[in-house]
Formats: C-alpha cells, structure tokens, sequence
C-alpha cells in the first residue's frame, strides 16, 4: 500500500516528493473591518501519489483552498506551487493552461459538456490544448473505469454514476500531476458513490496519480490516505488512514471543541492550534488502518 | 400573482433590452412616418391653402395623365379676365402666366434649378397678399429684361443683384437681370422660382402675349368661394374650363406633391413593417428563453396553486409591460426620427418648421397598437408553453423545456404550406398574364416566407451538419463545441436564423430581378439603339425646340430623328378605352433604332394618319392591321389614326408603356402642337468620326445644362442608374432588416451564455482559455447567421426567377443571377455573425470561473 508515501508527506522536506504546497495561503473576503477570513495562513503540502481528503464543516474554507491551490482562485496573501511552479502571480491565461495541461478536476455535479459525448468529454482538456491523447495510457484509464461501451453516449445518456466516471476518466486522461476532486460523490447514491471513491483510490494505487478530494463525508474520507481537517480557514488536525468511524468522530469532536474558541476570539484558534495537534498524534495511533 | 409578473419582470430586465430595442425599432419607424406625414401634410395644406385665389379658372382638364410629358402647356386666353371680371361677386382678377417646362441656367451655363428633381417654376409677378413670397430687396421686374429669383436659390446658388441668367423656355431662351429678391413667407416646398412681369411671362414663356395658365380670382366681400365659382362657371359656360375654388385648388396641389411625399411615407411604413416582422422573431426567441430557464420557477408557482391560466396570463402580462416600454420609447424615438427627417428635407431645400411638428392622435394609438400587438402576438405562443409545464417540474432538475419536443407539426404545416407556396410560384412562373401572374408571385412569396419560417427548424439540423461539417476539423473541439451548440435547440436557431433569412431573402429576390431587368435593358439597347449618339434631358423631360435646331446644325451631325411623346386615350375594337403614352418619331426611325416588325414597317407606321402598335397588345384587343382607331389627345383634340403596322419588341417599346403606340411627328404636330422633343436620335454624317461628333454636340449644348449626349454605353449607364435607386432603398431596407436580425443573433447567445453559464464555468475550470471561449461562441454565431443567410439566399433566388418570369411577359427576357452578391451575402453574414458574437462572447469570458461552476 501507500505507507511510503505517507511517510513521506510526514518528513515535509523532499520537494519532489511533493505535488502541491501552500505557504501562509490567506484567503479573505471583503475588506477592512468587514474583512471574512476564508483561508487564514494556511501551511500545507500535497504528497505526490497519495489520497488526500480535506474535511471540515461548511464554511471551513475547505473549498477555498481546493479553489487556490487549483489556480481557480486569488490568494489574498501567502504563496501556492504546483510541483516547481510557483502559480500566485499568474496571470488567467498561465493559470487556464496550468489547469488544463497539469491539473484534473472532478466537481459534485455539471461535470461534462451536454453536447459532446463521452468520449470527446473525456480527451476535451487535450483538445482544448491541441494534443494528441497517449492512446494507451487512455485505454488503460477508460479500461479501469469501465466505459469502454459508453463512449459514444452522450451525457445525458448516462446515469449519474456513469457521468461521475466519465468525469473522473477525463481528470485522469491527460495524465495530471493533480487531480482535485469537489464533493464528486455528493449527487450520486450510495452503490455509485463507492464506485467512484474505488476509481479514485485505484488511480491513485495502480496509476501512480495524485488525488485531493473535498468532502463532508466521513465515510468518503475513509478511502483517503490522509484526512485534513479545515475549521475556520486553518488546518486544525491531520489523520493518516481514516476509518469512516474515525473520521465520524473527529468530526464530532471539532464541532464540539473547535467552534468555541473561535466563537470567542479568532485570534484564539492560532494558539490553540496545538490542542488539535495533540490530538491528531493520538488518532493516528488510535485509530490506524485495520 | 401581479406581484410576482411584475417582480419577473423587473428581475429580467436586463434580459428583455434586446427585445424593447426591437419594439422600440418597428413603433419608431411607424410614429415617425406618421408624425413626418402629418406634419407635411399639414404644411402643405396651410401653404396651399393661403395662397390659393378664391376661384381659380384654368383650362379643361381632359383626364390624360401620360407617364411622359409632352411638354406642352395648356392655356386659356387672358382675354378670360375681363369676363370673369364682369361676374357679380368678383372683386379682381388676375393673369397668371406660370410653366414649370423651363431651365434657368447661370453665367457658366450651370442650372440654378434644384437638383432633386423639384421643378424650377417661371411665373408672372402680382403680389397680392395670397403670395407665398414677398420682395426682400431690389424692385419688382419691369419690362423683358428683368426678373426675381426667389431668396433660397440665389443663396444656394450665389446669385445675387444685378447677375444675368439666361430661361431656357418652350419658345426661346432670353436673358434676364435679376433686379430683385423674394423670400419665402410660408414654407418653400423646394422650388426654385423665377418672376417675370406679365407680359414678358405670356411672351417668353408661353409664346403668346394674349395667352394665360389660368386666371386667379378675389371674390367680393361676402360672397363665397363655391358661390363665386358657380357664377362664374354659368357665365364662362360650364365644362368649357375648369373652375376651382381655393379648397379644390390646395387639394389638387396637395395631390401633385402627394406622389413624392407619398413614397417617403411607404419607404418609412416598409421600414416599420420589416423592424416588426424581424422583431417579432426575436421577442419570441426571448420569452421561449426565459420561459425555459424558468421552468422550475413556473413549476413551483404551478404546484403551489397556480392554474394554467394564471402562469399564461402571467407571462402575457410581462409580454404587455415589454411592449408598453418599448412602445412608449419607441414613440419618442419615433418623434426624434421626424425630426430628423424634417431636418433632412431642410437640405433638399424644403424648408419645413419642426417647431411645427404635428402629432396626431393616431399617432400614439398606432405606436401602442403596433408595440403592444407585436409584443402580444409573439408572445402568445411562449405563453402557451409556459401554461403547460408541470408542477412536477418544479422537482426534478428538468433538462430546458422545449428543446426535445418533436417538431413534427411543424413539418406537416411547414410542407403543406410550401407545397402551396411553390405551386403557387410554378404558376406564376408558367402563366402568360401579367396579371396574374404578378398575384401568384406575390401569394407564392408569402406562402414560401411562412414555409420556411416555420420550417426552419427542420432544416437547421441537415444545413448546420453541412455548413459546420468542418468545424471539428478546422478548430477542434471548440469548433465542435459551437456546431453542436447551434444544434442544440432547433427552433432557437431557427427563430434567430429566420431573423436574417427574411431580410436577406427580399435582397436576393430583388438582386435577381434588378440584375436580370439590367440585362434585359442592355440586350435591348444593344439590338434597338442604332444611333450614334442620343440627346436627352435627365429625367426625360422635354426640352426646347433651340436644342434641336442647335443639334441639328452642329457640324458633323448627319440624320436627326426627334422622338416625342403625347399622353393619349385609344378607344380600341374590343370597347376598351386605354390611357397611355404614344411616341412619335420623325421618318427614317430605322436608321436610328432596329425595330423589329410584325406586319407593316416603319414607313407605314410613321406616314401621315397611321399609327402603329405592339403586336401582342394589338391581339389582346382585337386590332387587326388597318383598323381605324379613335385616339383622343390633350385638349380633347380626337383623331382617327389607322394601324399600319404592328412591332414584335421584346420590350413594348423600349420604354415600356402600355401598347407600343406610336406615329410619325407630323401627326403629333398636328394635335399637340406645342409639344416639345423628348429625344433626338443623331447620326454622324459620313466621313465624321463619332469622338468628333461627340465633341462637337457637347459643345453646342453646353448653354443647355438639362440635356446630355449619350452613346449607347452612356444610355446603359442610365437606365442602369435607374434601376440601382430601387436597388438603394432595397439595400437600405436589408441594412435595417440586419441591425436587427444581429440584435436577434445578439439576443439568442446572450441568452444562450446565461443559460450555459455552468457549463462556461466547466470549460473555464478545465482549462479553456478566454480567446478559446470566445472563438467558441463566436463560431456558434457565424454558423447561425450564414445558415440564415444560405436560407434566405436560396428563397430570393427562387423568388428572383420568379419575379423575372413575371417580367419576362413585360419583354424583359433576360436572366441574370448575381453570383457577386450573392457570395457577398454569404461572407456579409459571416461577419454579422462575428460582430454579434461580440458582446455575448466578451460577457462570457469575462465571466467569474468559480461563480460560473456555483451558478444554479
């Protein structure tokens, strides 16, 4: 399995080991007094070939830092690279090409083009860029997810599980160095959302990808490698191979313990980010993989 | 449910702009075509009315109204004024002497006339407080040598006190001294007027110092002008000369400047009507849109309770406050247009007051009547639609209403109508009456336009596969994007394409028929026009007998042949009485002109006491060659003319009046003899080159600036001229027809980006750029602006053959299709396409990526 790799992400050091980076990344919405903090210098670092899940309850800014650290939104403050390249202070079309040439996106729902099929929906980012698709790379990937009968069939010829796939085949087709997933089980039931999260873990364990997933879903962070907790645009804990149970009471905990101090001061949740911290070290002891 | 009509309507508003532009548009042209009429109408009226005399007593009108002048004037002997002096009630007469076949020409024999075609008017100078000019500076003329010229055109013209110009009259030119200026107390309707006393006028104008245009009458204090005209009448005889009193004077006058006023009212109404027929393609467009992107909206309103009458109503209401909007700003807009029209007039030298404007009561009821009609109307079926979504659409995430919906009405209406539509133009195609065919062609027309309009959709899936075929090859997948998003939803591409197609039709037709007319005309002076050079004034006015003494002398010129014309009435075999015009010619015509001749020949024809005729015309009325035929001419003179032979032109006659007829010049001589030459046909004499010739004609008539020598090419130039001013308002009407068929195409992807915002969001996030996103929904536009143009390119052509087999019977044999134009057109549309993208695609891509993926 991946324990190497988690491994590595815990030794911070390697840079090549690592997919993504975020330095002091703020994120804040309106100005001055009325200044909303979404992101509040957040450090962090996206291992090359793991499964990371980004949790929190709405509002945490967990989408926010999927949205930075993807190029689809400014940084207030702070910096983000993708592998060697630093993205904040990129301009839109340096960003639209490093979306389309170095990063995959699945989102919760409204994932693939009506009018193209399933097919031209999956090459769409390499024909946007005037590539050519490695042919086999893309047979291996329409393989593994099991559309090879369905792509001539148009979006709406498919059934929500199907569509997520084809989503998910066209984050993969272009052979990312990172694919972000938004909710990508959000609209599906709960046979099609496994089916999914399965695609996601096979392409990260036999396909050597890179995967970050935003969900509220604890029993979606379980397919993670590694779950990061968002609470008010701060990182509050970090847990290595989550069980859905695990997760379910982390999560419990923060609503509980989390929300007051920021609720007091937010200044508060700065100091007490080593409270968490404690906790993390234990749950990873605690509740390791089975 | 108001509450919520009027909150829709508030919170669309930005989306109804387009469709209020194009109300605005169609009621603009229609109150300002109204509100211009009115007011000319108006003025004119007061113009007339206060400078008519009470009682007016001219000679007898005797109905013949030709389409050429023979540049004869009526008159009535002055001598008339002392008996109407006599009448009990007549408190003065006077003597008008006024003729309008006159040129006036400057010290470098340049015409001081307008140059739009208004008449340069001589008349005999009494003022009396009737006149509509009163002397400004100088002294009133006095004696052969001295004249006033009205202030507008000595200012236009910088003739001033003292100058001389030179009257270019019927019975000789004269030299004159301007020795004063008159201005303009009323509104000048755009003449230019030059007085002379009386008796110079009778003189030089008319040619005889006992002769008068009419005799103007004052009426006694108390005594009424239809009174007065009635004495008079009783004493004069009635039915001997023509009595009018001031009304029936301003009436008749107001009809003879109707005409010309009359084509700008049917120029700005065809305006009107082209803005509301394309405008009403895009107001349905617009609420099938948003009643798409409402469904849900409409559902939840319909599951809480709302009956379908409601929801239709509630659309309709929208529909109404829409046209109410636009109707209102279209009035204004409507006024600013009169303005401005009464403005432009202003520099064609008809000085009407916009200070006077007139805004009559019909005016705004026609605006709102049109704006809230058209609204309504093209709102009625979008409504309809409206009342049928479910409530269960207000639970699922329905995919756009409409879209799927089969179109198989539309194809059984839209064949059953075509199918009508070209039997229709097959017919008028095959027949042999003008007539008729000219009413098929016209039904045909109509049938085809609605077919194709309601068909389109049909026809946007096979065209759009074929015009966009390359599209995936050339750009792509966003090449393939834009195909299939015109392909998306038919009867949207339909409804916007149609837009185009209408207007671009109209040109293609009439492109067509012009072209062909051209082609015709030129085969025809080809085959016809045997002289070397032909002298003729610029409008086919007749000139002075001075021309072609001048001509005739001028060094190199061999045969002359003068060609008149005179308005006529045949009675024929048949019982028919036809009013047309008859040319007459001198003999030796076929030395001059090769016509072709079915029976008889030129020298027949030409010969004292014969007329000759087309031999089709002849057939239709039962002539057969040496009938005698009764013919009336001006002044109720009647001859007994025999048919000594009959033509087999292509055209009539070339200029294409009704029956060909035509005599020699002695018989025209004899009844209308002051007639004056329209044309003269010239000859080099032998051993004379033509260049020299040519030289030498343009340098005897450069004192006569109303008349041009022209070659056979110079002549094609003219008619060729002619046919382009159709053209012109046709292309201005087409201009008007693509501003808002590209509001339409605007409208449609505006629309389209709102409703696709989610899936620009997508393509943004993964990685297509801005320019990308633009081409794409530029592409999109370019296919749906040529499909509209390939649409309405192939339905003017078919009506253009049609139009040219109507005319085909008029002797215009000749095709021509326009293939210029025509791919014109086609790269024309491309780039409508192009600059309709413009703004959709520049919203689009400027949208917000992450708000775009948020967006429901």
């Amino acid at each position: 399995m991946s324990t190497a790799a988690a491994e590595h992400s815990l030794g911070r050091a390697e840079a090549d080991g690592v997919a993504a980076r975020a330095r002091g990344l703020t994120k804040a919405y309106g100005s001055g007094e009325t200044a909303v903090l979404a992101l509040d210098s957040v450090d962090v670092d996206i291992t090359r070939g793991r499964f990371t899940a980004v949790m929190g309850p709405s509002g945490s800014g967990k989408s926010t830092l999927m949205h930075c650290l993807a190029g689809l939104d400014t940084v207030s403050a702070g910096q983000v690279w993708l592998g060697d390249t630093e993205i904040t202070g990129l301009k839109d079309r340096e960003l639209t090409r490093l979306r389309r040439d170095r990063i995959g996106f699945m989102f919760q729902s409204f994932n693939l083009i009506p009018t193209l099929n399933a097919a031209e929906n999956i090459t769409l980012p390499m024909d946007i860029a005037g590539r050519k698709p490695d042919e086999k790379w893309l047979d291996q990937v329409i393989d593994t997810l099991g559309l090879r009968n369905r792509l001539g069939h148009r979006p709406s010829q498919l059934s929500g599980g199907q569509q997520q796939r084809v989503a998910c085949a066209r984050a993969l087709a272009s052979r990312p160095e990172l694919i972000f997933a938004d909710e990508p089980t959000g609209n599906l039931d709960s046979r099609a959302g496994l089916e999914v999260l399965g695609f996601l873990r096979e392409a990260v364990d036999q396909l050597g990808q890179t995967v970050v997933m935003v969900t509220h879903d604890p029993g979606a962070a379980a397919h993670s490698d590694l779950v990061l907790y968002l609470a008010d645009g701060r990182i509050v804990d970090r847990m290595e191979h989550p069980t859905a149970e695990a997760v379910l009471e982390r999560m419990r905990l923060f609503s509980g313990s989390g929300a007051q101090p920021s609720g007091l001061d937010p200044r508060a949740t700065a100091d007490g980010a080593g409270a968490p911290a404690d906790a993390r070290t234990a749950g990873t002891t605690d509740l390791d993989k089975d | 449910m108001l509450k919520a009509t009027l909150r829709s309507f508030l919170a669309h508003k930005g989306r109804l702009v387009l469709s209020a532009l194009a109300i605005v548009l169609s009621v603009a042209f229609v109150a300002g075509s109204l509100i211009f009429s009115d007011t000319v109408t108006r003025t004119f009226d007061r113009l007339f009315a206060s400078t008519s005399a009470d009682v007016t007593v001219g000679p007898k009108d005797d109905d013949l109204e030709g389409q050429m002048p023979s540049g004869a004037v009526d008159t009535v002997p002055a001598s008339l004024a002392e008996r109407v002096a006599k009448v009990d009630g007549v408190a003065d007469t006077h003597v008008d002497a006024a003729v309008e076949n006159i040129t006036v020409v400057d010290r470098d024999n340049e015409s001081v006339g307008p140059t739009t075609g208004a008449p340069t008017i001589a008349t005999n100078w009494y003022p009396t407080d009737r006149s509509p000019v009163e002397l400004t500076s100088g002294h009133a003329p006095e004696g052969p040598g001295q004249a006033l010229l009205d202030a507008d055109t000595a200012k236009k013209k910088n003739v001033a006190i003292g100058d001389t110009l030179t009257v270019l009259a019927a019975p000789g030119s004269f030299k004159v001294k301007i020795v004063g200026i008159a201005t303009f107390t009323t509104t000048n309707p755009g003449a230019a007027l030059v007085f002379l006393d009386t008796p110079t006028a009778q003189t030089r104008l008319l040619g005889d110092p006992d002769a008068a245009t009419s005799i103007s009458v004052t009426a006694a204090p108390g005594v009424g002008d239809t009174q007065l005209k009635e004495r008079i009448a009783a004493a004069l005889g009635p039915g001997t000369y023509e009595y009018q009193t001031a009304d029936e004077q301003a009436d008749s006058a107001a009809a003879s400047l109707g005409g010309f006023l009359d084509v700008i009212k049917y120029v700005m109404l065809g305006f009107a009507g082209i803005a509301t027929l394309v405008g009403v393609f895009l107001i349905v467009n617009t609420f099938s849109m948003l009643i798409a992107q409402r469904t849900r909206e409409l559902g939840l309103l319909r599951a809480l309770g709302a009956d379908r009458r409601q929801v239709r109503r509630s659309v309709l209401t929208e529909a109404a406050l829409l046209g109410l909007v636009g109707s209102t700003l279209g009035l204004a807009a409507g006024i600013a247009l009169a303005f401005g029209l009464i403005e432009l007039m202003g520099a064609f030298g008809m000085n009407l007051k916009s200070t006077e404007m007139v805004v009559g009561v019909g005016t705004p009821i026609a605006a709102y009547v049109v704006g809230l009609g058209v609204t309504f109307v093209a709102a009625y079926l979008p409504a309809r639609r409206a009342a049928t979504v479910s409530p269960m659409a207000a639970l699922t995430d329905a995919e756009i209403a409409g879209m799927g919906r089969p179109l198989r009405t539309r194809a059984v209406v839209g064949a059953v109508v075509g199918a009508a539509g070209a039997a229709a133009l097959v017919g008028c195609a095959l027949s042999s009456d003008t007539g008729s065919a000219a009413s098929l062609l016209g039904l045909g027309v109509v049938l085809t336009l609605i077919a194709t309009v309601i068909a389109g959709p049909l026809l946007v899936r096979p065209v759009i596969r074929v015009l966009g075929g390359a599209f995936p090859a050339l750009f792509g997948s966003v090449g393939r994007m834009s195909q299939r998003n015109a392909l998306r939803n038919p009867r949207r591409t339909g409804a916007t394409a149609a837009a185009l197609m209408v207007g671009l039709a109209l040109v293609a037709g009439m492109s067509v028929a012009s072209a062909s007319m051209t082609k015709s005309f030129d085969n025809e002076i080809d085959k016809t026009l045997g002289a070397d050079f032909v002298v003729q004034s610029q409008n086919f006015r007749p000139f002075p007998q001075e021309v072609t003494d001048k001509v005739r002398d001028t060094e190199g010129a061999g045969l002359v042949v003068r060609q008149r014309f005179a308005p006529v009435a045949v009675r024929l075999p048949d019982g028919k009485r036809i009013e047309t015009t008859a040319a007459a010619y001198d003999p030796r015509l076929d030395e001059v002109a090769n016509v072709t001749y079915a029976e008889g020949d030129s020298g027949a024809a030409l010969a004292d006491g014969a007329l000759g005729m087309d031999v089709d015309f002849a057939r239709e009325h039962d002539v057969t060659i040496g009938d005698t035929v009764p013919v009336r001419f001006p002044g109720g003179k009647d001859a007994e003319l025999k048919v000594a032979a009959l033509t087999d032109q292509d055209t009539a006659d070339g200029f294409g009046m009704q029956g060909g007829l035509f005599f020699g010049t002695g018989t025209v001589e004899r009844y209308v003899p002051e007639g004056q030459d329209s044309a003269l046909y010239v000859n080099a004499a032998s051993g004379v080159g033509a260049d020299q010739l040519r030289a030498n004609l343009e340098r005897t008539l450069d004192a006569y600036p109303q008349v041009q020598v022209r070659d056979q090419a110079d002549y094609k130039e003219l008619v060729r001229g002619q046919i382009a001013v159709l053209l012109y308002l046709v292309y201005a009407l087409l201009g008007l027809a693509i501003v808002i068929a590209v509001l339409g195409v605007v409208n449609t992807l505006a629309l389209s980006v709102v409703e696709r915002t989610r899936e620009i969001g997508l393509l943004r996030a993964i990685g297509l750029g801005r320019r990308q996103l633009r081409r794409m929904i530029r592409l999109e536009s370019v296919v749906i602006a040529v499909f509209g143009a390939v649409l309405g390119l192939a339905l003017g052509l078919v009506w253009g053959v049609c139009v040219q087999q109507v005319l085909a019977l008029q002797g215009m044999k000749a095709l021509a299709i326009p293939w210029g134009t025509v791919v014109a057109v086609v790269i024309g549309s491309a780039v409508v396409g192009v600059v309709a993208a413009l703004l959709p695609a520049l919203r689009a891509s400027r949208m917000n990526v992450l708000a775009a993926i948020a967006h429901e």
